[in-house]
């Protein structure tokens, strides 16, 4: 496979093209639907999932790893069932991290965990589909050459990270609505996958530079 | 290896940082919380008298009958009482500013018109105002105390008596009840708990609904008109909440505020209108308006800053000598200051644990003999509370002071602070007896009385604050010293295990030499982190009470952490592909871990699919993970959300039945794998078989016990002690059958023919090893096994029918973890391993539904199942009850031991029995140690940056408590394992001297 495949130009679209979207999501969900992430979670959370969703998929399955033996429909296709598979993940980690169980909170678990998957995992089945040696590479976060490497780990881990620290105030006793389920979980995980995107970026652009000085 | 430290060295390194912190730990705790000797009983007419040098105080006369004391007061007082009837108005959380001004500025203009009729009170000298200083904790029912007693109670004080609702010390209330007074009572009813049966008639209110604030307040006052024109009542308590739910919703300034005082002022005018001034002759009527703390701008209380203990104190209905009182600023008093004053006001005795100083402006107003003789009084009682701080106070010194009157003018003596109270309380005598011999002469001598009541004054101040600070100063150098000799002794423990971190990993990279790289791996690197962010969570108040979510959170994560490994190393081609890159050449060499297989070849037949140990390290860790989600939803615990719906819940009311149907699924369970684990073992068959049937007499006898225990009988107490008894009697069979294992080990044909079916050819040498391996190995295991199955049956038998399935869930996750861990393939450092079982013992431990409050304790559970009423035992009781989770854990230390014994650890020439104790402890007592010294000593800092915060005696105090139970656990926890491992290991190179090696040879 030829290691350079993906040009930082298109890496930047991609990336610039799904940070839009999100925020395109916000921005509808506020001045069009009229309602915050705060006061409806479940039905925002919805919104970004769908304005989220064909965006990923379509731009990440034009950055796909192997372009020779996989189609772009296929990569698409891919990416569709890698989001229920991935939300099935994510909720498991949620669940198990102490997200709560109980009937009313399961809508919002579902769309949470469906907007989790479309930042970790759509977008590594999109790039890499089954390829053993490179989902070894970007679980590790160790010896990622490509460009697709960057693109699809950094932000990956940036959104669980940020959403890991994003629940930390839940237990405060601050008595503020953003801390229910899954509202600054859900900040945590944005603000962390926008961390990531930036630092895929600035990798990008990086090894752009140090290739040109070669 | 030249930097290897010798196994006595380590152990003594060990043993004296943990005496250097058990010495710091002590130094703290003395210092920080106090312990204050109280004196018990209630004061009679022995207080009337001087305190002897021993303790032959006149005999109490309880057998009078009222009227009679009343008399006899009267008469050895020498003091008629000045009022008859006495009103004690109460306003919860009145902050004096409000009434009397800050320092020397007035009261806000606002709070001056809405108390209209106090001011003019106040401005006219009918009313004697003042700041009352209230000490911590500043919440209601230790202040009410401090108001009716004059104590000044600590930390523990309040802490050990959150049971025992009635106040026993000596009080005013029962002072007056005794002397056959009749006391009404409206207002809060916290009143009515610490002093039930004593008031005719009552009309308790509760402070539970804390948004209300009129309700509260009109449920006193409706009675107000009746009983002001009611003859009966000697005493009358008024005590109005309404003022603090006031603060509490909207804080100092809120717009409720100014209504709810100018209400108050009503309540003022009417009682000072209807009992003082329209009072006939025989009854005088004293009107105190007290507020028991004041509260924060955001009208909170509970702390110890100005805002909060600058409570009130207004007496009307004196008559002040001097009318110029609006021109002088208020004066502060200690709150504690009332007490002894009402006392002598009404003629009673002043309350024996009292360390509060008379009035200096009320008793201005008695008469010379009158007012000498209450200071006279009030020095008596304040030396015999000195008497119990120090004993020798009244003897030689003193005695000697009071026959030689040439001690007149005395320089002060500089010597202890016995000498000092001695000279001050001899100089006030002096003067008193001198004054005494010129009234009788009727030489009359204007200043000699105010020097004596000057005398007396400078002993009762300096004996009141050296009592009050006594009680509950925190000497600074000694929290310091206490501090810095644990850090030290945490840095020694520390240092140990860094150095013998670099020594395993050395072991490990031998090649690397002394320079290896510092790469950490992902569970290393994040076990750091949770420590660091479990230290840091305990300064937020919040987390402190909330913190079963911190171990939950962290300690999933960990295992998350964990299973991401897992499939980032099934992901990857090959286990062996790891382990080349870890050079872990060790576990290559190893022979199959004979009881782990044999513990997976049974779990695999119970377990659904799992056709190779990859598989069956994701269910292990899946099970671990599930099962603390669980357990995480079986006590929704805390405080701020403990009213949630959770699983326990639901199961009280779907009904006894159930939680039985669920303890018996629990005790099958738990026996089964027990036995399951047991089977595993390669001692002789005889054996095993007696072991096995002690655990099922145990099994019996608690299915017994839960099959006829009833949801009620806790009220009959029909807990009979011979299930008790017989219960403790199998358990300690078990454990003594279970010790005597190592006498029992396999015979050498058996092991080596298994052997055998591994390593076809093996030389002598080889099989001389291996056969010591197991003989030590296995009865560790066994040991192991029944100390974790026992623990959990008695768990299960002490712990609240509903902690049933969680004791099961955590004997499974210890169990899992630990076989997981001793998995060959497992890439965890061992001092990630027993973190994690650290981290699962705490989680646990919130998972059993303990909490950081006092409340969570289950008090009864701890009288049920001992013998008499020994505080001791119920200590104990208490101890295992609430620490099950983490004692289990570091029981669980052994069975760890048992499946972590590997072959290099023996060495083919006999290793001396001290090194390989070290090899075989050297981690699971470290890493234990280290980290309770951990967060033991970052929270004692906490606690002390915290000491003015205003929840330091509700959640960190608490929570300090709890952490020093668990280090006392840790201590507990890691002596048993030690001596075990010692034991067992004594035995099998004892053994080993009688065979010798030859014989072994021979056999085979």
């Amino acid at each position: 496979m030829n290691g350079g495949s993906t040009p930082a130009g298109r890496a930047v679209a991609v990336h610039f093209v799904c940070v839009v979207a999100l925020a395109a999501g916000g921005w509808i969900s506020r001045h069009v639907c009229s309602s915050g992430l705060v006061s409806e979670p479940a039905r925002v959370l919805r919104l970004l999932v769908v304005i989220e969703s064909p965006v990923v998929i379509i731009a990440y399955s034009l950055v796909r790893s192997d372009k020779e033996r996989t189609s772009f429909l296929k990569a698409v296709g891919r990416g569709f069932l890698g989001l229920p598979l991935g939300a099935l993940l994510n909720a498991f980690g949620a669940i198990v991290l102490g997200a709560p169980f109980w009937i009313e909170y399961l809508k919002r678990t579902i769309n949470w965990s469906l907007l989790m998957s479309l930042f970790t995992f759509v977008p590594a089945v999109c790039v890499f589909g089954y390829s053993r040696k490179d989902w070894l590479r970007i679980l590790a976060l160790a010896k990622m050459a490509r460009v697709v490497d960057y693109m699809v780990s950094l932000p990956a881990h940036g959104a669980v990270i940020g959403a890991w620290f994003g629940a930390w105030p839940m237990p405060l006793d601050w008595e503020r609505p953003w801390q229910e389920w899954p509202i600054c979980v859900t900040y945590g995980a944005v603000l962390g996958y926008v961390v990531g995107v930036l630092a895929s970026l600035s990798f990008i652009l990086c090894q752009k530079v140090h290739k040109k000085e070669d | 290896m030249p930097s290897s430290m010798a196994c006595t060295r380590l152990a003594a390194w060990t043993v004296a940082a943990v005496l250097l912190q058990i010495l710091g730990l002590y130094l703290f705790m003395f210092a920080f919380f106090p312990v204050r000797p109280a004196l018990s009983g209630l004061s009679g007419p022995e207080s009337f008298l001087m305190p002897t040098c021993g303790s032959a105080d006149i005999p109490e006369r309880w057998n009078l009958p009222p009227h009679e004391l009343r008399a006899m007061y009267k008469g050895m007082s020498r003091l008629p009482p000045f009022f008859d009837r006495l009103i004690l108005m109460v306003v919860d959380g009145l902050p004096a500013e409000f009434i009397l001004g800050k320092g020397e500025t007035t009261a806000t203009k606002i709070m001056a018109d809405a108390m209209p009729y106090t001011h003019s009170l106040l401005s006219s000298g009918k009313a004697l105002g003042y700041h009352a200083l209230a000490a911590t904790p500043t919440v209601t029912m230790p202040r009410l105390k401090a108001i009716v007693s004059g104590i000044v109670g600590g930390f523990l004080d309040v802490a050990f008596n959150f049971n025992t609702q009635e106040m026993l010390d000596d009080n005013l209330v029962d002072q007056f009840y005794h002397c056959g007074q009749k006391m009404v009572m409206l207002g809060d009813e916290t009143w009515i708990r610490l002093f039930p049966g004593r008031f005719i008639r009552q009309d308790g209110v509760s402070s539970f609904y804390v948004k209300d604030t009129v309700e509260v307040d009109f449920n006193v006052s409706r009675h107000l008109e009746s009983e002001l024109a009611a003859k009966d009542w000697d005493l009358l308590i008024l005590h109005y909440l309404g003022l603090d739910h006031v603060g509490h919703i909207g804080g100092r300034n809120s717009i409720l505020m100014a209504p709810k005082l100018k209400e108050m002022d009503d309540v003022i005018r009417a009682a000072h209108t209807h009992a003082i001034l329209q009072q006939n002759v025989d009854k005088r009527t004293l009107l105190v308006v007290v507020s028991d703390h004041g509260m924060t701008d955001n009208g909170n209380h509970g702390g110890s800053s100005y805002e909060e203990t600058d409570s009130v104190a207004l007496f009307v209905g004196l008559q002040p000598k001097s009318t110029d009182f609006k021109l002088q600023a208020y004066r502060t008093i200690n709150q504690v200051d009332i007490a002894p004053t009402l006392a002598i006001l009404f003629g009673l005795p002043i309350p024996k644990n009292s360390v509060g100083l008379l009035i200096r402006e009320v008793v201005d107003q008695m008469t010379d003999v009158q007012r000498l003789r209450a200071l006279e009084i009030n020095s008596f009682q304040l030396l015999r509370l000195l008497q119990s701080y120090i004993p020798d106070v009244l003897c030689e010194d003193l005695c000697v002071g009071l026959n030689n009157a040439h001690n007149l003018g005395i320089s002060p003596s500089t010597g202890s602070v016995k000498e000092n109270f001695c000279h001050l309380f001899s100089n006030a005598v002096n003067f008193h007896n001198s004054w005494k011999l010129l009234n009788e002469s009727e030489i009359l001598n204007g200043d000699l009385p105010s020097i004596t009541v000057d005398a007396y004054y400078e002993f009762l101040g300096a004996a009141s604050d050296w009592l009050s600070t006594a009680a509950t100063s925190n000497p600074a150098t000694m929290l310091l010293a206490g501090i810095s000799i644990m850090v030290f002794s945490c840095a020694i423990i520390l240092g140990l295990l860094v150095r013998m971190l670099k020594e395993h990993r050395q072991k490990l990279y031998p090649s690397h030499g002394t320079v290896f790289n510092c790469s950490w791996n992902k569970d290393e690197a994040f076990v750091f982190l949770a420590i660091l962010i479990h230290v840091f969570s305990l300064g937020s108040s919040s987390l402190v009470e909330e913190e079963q979510y911190t171990w939950h959170f962290l300690t999933s994560t960990l295992y998350l952490i964990f299973l991401f490994m897992r499939i980032q190393s099934f992901v990857g081609f090959s286990p062996k592909a790891t382990m080349i890159v870890r050079g872990d050449n060790h576990s290559t060499q190893l022979p199959f871990c004979f009881s782990l297989s044999s513990l997976c070849k049974i779990l695999k037949g119970t377990s659904f699919v799992c056709k190779d140990h990859q598989s069956l390290s994701f269910c292990s860790i899946l099970s671990v993970l599930i099962c603390m989600r669980v357990l995480r939803g079986w006590h929704q615990g805390g405080v701020n959300w403990i009213h949630l719906p959770d699983i326990s819940k639901s199961l009280e009311e779907a009904g006894t039945s159930v939680i039985k149907t669920f303890r018996i699924a629990s005790l099958v369970f738990l026996i089964s794998l027990g036995f399951l684990a047991l089977r595993s073992a390669k001692s002789r068959k005889v054996y095993l078989g007696v072991l096995v049937i002690s655990h099922f007499m145990s099994f019996f006898l608690i299915s017994l016990h839960i099959l006829g225990y009833q949801n009620h009988s806790l009220l009959e107490s029909s807990y009979d002690l011979s299930s008790f008894l017989l219960l403790y009697g199998s358990l300690i069979l078990t454990l003594m059958i279970s010790l005597l294992s190592p006498w029992f080990s396999p015979s050498c044909r058996q092991n080596i023919s298994w052997e055998t079916k591994f390593q076809m050819s093996s030389p002598t040498d080889e099989r001389v090893v291996n056969y010591f391996l197991h003989s030590i190995r296995d009865p560790i295991y066994i040991i192991g096994v029944t100390y974790t199955s026992s623990w959990c049956l008695l768990q299960l038998f002490l712990q609240q029918p509903i902690n049933a399935a969680p004791v099961l869930m955590l004997f499974i996750q210890i169990l899992v973890s630990t076989i997981y861990f001793s998995h060959e393939e497992s890439q965890y450092k061992p001092w990630v391993e027993v973190s994690a079982l650290y981290f699962i013992g705490m989680t646990g431990h919130f998972g059993l539904g303990n909490s950081n409050t006092l409340a969570t304790i289950d008090v009864a559970g701890a009288f049920n199942g001992i013998f008499g009423q020994s505080t001791v035992l119920a200590g104990i009781m208490m101890l295992i009850i609430t620490y099950a989770s983490p004692l289990l854990y570091l029981l669980s230390l052994v069975l760890y031991i048992s499946l972590k014994t590997r072959k290099y650890l023996l060495g083919p020439k006999s290793v001396p029995l001290t090194c390989l104790l070290r090899e075989m402890l050297v981690f699971p007592c470290l890493v234990p140690l280290a980290l309770n010294s951990i967060s033991l000593t970052s929270f004692t800092i906490i606690l002390f940056a915290m000491r003015n915060h205003l929840f330091i005696w509700s959640v960190f105090s608490p929570k300090y408590l709890y952490v020093c139970a668990a280090t006392v656990c840790v201590y507990v926890g890691l002596l048993v394992v030690a001596a075990t491992i010692s034991y067992i290991c004594a035995v099998v190179f004892y053994k080993r001297r009688i065979i010798g090696p030859q014989a072994i040879a021979d056999d085979t």
